[in-house]
């Protein structure tokens, strides 16, 4: 079963970054292969057990449901329902810690999942540099996190 | 039951960082305060549940007993078995965890204690300040910031 695990430092406070990241629905807003996002029946996107439903730039269509949710943890995890890219058992975990040296942040994004044999490295690398490291990268520039003076 | 929390960035591979940190009779080559240490009755470091018996520059003598190590997982936890600072029930973790965008570590060094709560303030300014800080800022020198 691949994992894979991205993790980066963030400049700004944890809260912050964790505002951004806990909107489950969010995605769309600063994910570069995520076109459009919506969660599903009306419910709010905090709500444990919440499907977004979402569609990526090449038009695929995919749904992810909310597995946990933790404020004080400032962790989530979520699982794959529906995707045209064969990734099985997917499930993912986000978690932030706080840097205390310099008031930053600590991301870390991981995933396991099994897919149809041989393809595993292909799709770890889609996921680990496609979806985790491509996010990372649109969000360190959302300009809600900028510091404040710099 | 007080809590102190400090974290950071060390610009070298975890791997590089742990092979320092899990010598637990290490602590008067990276920690500025400890002057010499040793391991009682001659047993190997890493052997969980030893104990470090180890002075500092002010002449206080502490010990204190390995209850976990993991190399798998990059942390190590230990207790204070003896100590003049005025709290019990102290324990501490240090861990890594690598950050793979730059090949960096992240460093955590938490402990949690018991202690009258006029002393706890200055306790968690002392250990976070005078012990885990300037600990790490010793590694964060060694591996070039």
């Amino acid at each position: 079963m691949p994992r894979v695990i991205r993790s980066t430092i963030i400049d700004a406070p944890v809260d912050r970054l964790w505002a951004v990241l806990r909107d489950f629905n969010g995605h769309d807003k600063y994910h570069p292969i995520v076109a459009e996002s919506a969660i599903e029946r009306g419910y709010a996107a905090d709500k444990v057990s919440c499907v977004r439903r979402f569609t990526l730039q090449d038009g695929s269509e995919l749904r992810e449901q909310l597995l946990s949710l933790s404020d004080l943890e400032m962790s989530m995890s979520y699982c794959l329902l529906e995707t045209p890219i064969p990734l099985f058992n997917y499930v993912a975990h986000v978690r932030l810690l706080p840097v205390t040296d310099g008031n930053r942040s600590f991301w870390q994004w991981e995933g396991r999942f099994t897919t149809p044999a041989g393809r595993e490295q292909e799709l770890a690398d889609v996921v680990g540099n496609d979806v985790y490291a491509a996010g990372m990268e649109a969000v360190r520039s959302l300009p809600e996190l900028q510091m404040e003076g710099a | 039951m007080a809590r102190v929390y400090v974290s950071s960035v060390i610009n070298a591979p975890a791997a590089k960082v742990w092979a320092r940190i899990r010598d637990f009779n290490g602590l008067p080559n990276w920690v500025p305060p400890v002057a010499e240490s040793r391991i009682e009755n001659g047993e190997p470091a890493d052997k969980v549940g030893c104990v470090r018996a180890f002075s500092l520059r002010n002449g206080d003598r502490l010990r204190e007993q390995l209850l976990g190590l993991s190399d798998f997982d990059m942390f190590c936890t230990y207790s204070i078995l003896d100590s003049p600072m005025p709290l019990t029930s102290y324990v501490a973790t240090v861990r890594l965890t690598p950050i793979t965008d730059q090949e960096r570590t992240f460093i955590e060094w938490s402990a949690e204690f018991d202690c009258t709560p006029d002393k706890e303030q200055e306790l968690i300014d002392g250990i976070g300040t005078n012990v885990f800080m300037s600990g790490i800022d010793t590694l964060k020198r060694a591996f070039g910031g």
